[in-house]
């Protein structure tokens, strides 16, 4: 029991510095044409994994490398110069793939 | 019928009576590069090359030829814009834009090949959800030779909500009108739209049997 206690705190620590995942609720996410951008500017962050777009959940959600993370300013200002609103931001461990088959969409 | 008539030319009459318009959006996203190409039913043909370093601010450069089914005569405008967006509310479910925009360029006409200064400045409101579409807009042009203003006017209706990675489809009439001699009356369109990334088509027939037609691409 001595050593699980230090084993789970290491653990929900490295959880919580590294989610994997950001998921940010977007408004305006109506035309995929003009969305393009979002995509474009989250994949010059070099933390930048992975990045899913869903019009249908107002979601924008990025894959993290390894042990990195972006942070919410970072986040906000990537949205706002592809010129949408964030109105969450929300770090999950729920894997992207994950996502797009939630919301139906096709592997890339 | 003659309901959908009336409904047509009543949009057709707020198109010449509003002082703004829209279709394609002159600013893509920050750092991006449009390109669009319009074929207008035999009257007008326009191609324009913006780059966006901001989301709100587009410059770039465009070429408008003009052939009056009036008097036959033509008109040729090459020029240098700036498009800037003045408001966007990002909704839950829906956006609207207003943008405007402002040109430098020089005219010729059929008659007049030498080249004078010419200017223009237009508007463009839209409004669009997943499932339905509105935009208005409006430009204007001068030159010594010549004044005049294109209004348009499109409504459109998806029949099913895209996602990002998928095809759009959108099923669009538009309505346009000519001042300066261009063109009597309005040309109404039927076009079918579609986009997917950052390619967009849409065509179509005017009601008097033209081809309606834009390309654009956004990367």
């Amino acid at each position: 029991m001595r050593n699980l206690i230090p084993f789970l705190a290491a653990t929900f620590v490295s959880v919580a510095a590294n989610a994997g995942t950001i998921e940010m609720k977007v408004n305006g996410l109506v035309c995929g044409f003009c969305a393009q951008g979002i995509e474009k500017t989250l994949r010059k962050n070099p933390a930048t994994a992975d990045v899913f777009v869903s019009l249908e959940n107002r979601l924008v959600a990025v894959a993290t490398r390894e042990g990195q993370d972006i942070s919410d300013d970072k986040l906000r200002e990537a949205l706002t110069a592809s010129g949408y609103d964030v109105k969450a931001i929300e770090r999950t461990n729920t894997p992207l793939q994950t996502l797009r088959e939630r919301a139906g969409g096709r592997p890339k | 019928m003659n309901r959908l008539w009336c409904a047509l030319r009543a949009l057709s009459g707020m198109a010449v009576a509003l002082p703004l318009v829209a279709q394609g959006k002159p600013i893509a996203f920050a750092n991006g590069t449009t390109v669009m190409a319009e074929y207008g039913a035999g009257t007008m043909r326009e191609l324009q090359v913006f780059y966006a370093p901001r989301y709100f601010l587009s410059a770039g450069f465009g070429h408008i030829a003009l052939d009056s089914d009036i008097d036959g005569r033509s008109r040729d405008v090459t020029y240098a814009r700036i498009n800037y967006l003045m408001k966007r509310w990002n909704l839950e479910s829906a956006q609207a834009n207003i943008f405007t925009w402002g040109s430098l360029g020089r005219a010729t006409t059929g008659e007049d090949t030498q080249g004078h200064l010419a200017w223009n400045a237009g508007g463009q409101l839209d409004y669009e959800t997943r499932r339905i579409y509105a935009s208005l807009k409006t430009d204007y042009y001068g030159a010594s030779a010549f004044s005049h203003r294109i209004d348009t006017l499109q409504l459109g209706v998806a029949p099913y909500k895209h996602d990002f990675a998928t095809l759009a489809t959108w099923c669009v009439v538009q309505a346009r009108r000519y001042t300066g001699e261009i063109h009597r009356g309005t040309e109404v369109a039927f076009l079918l739209r579609l986009f997917r990334r950052g390619a967009w088509v849409e065509a179509g027939p005017t009601t008097d049997g033209h081809i309606q037609a834009m390309f654009m691409f956004n990367f």
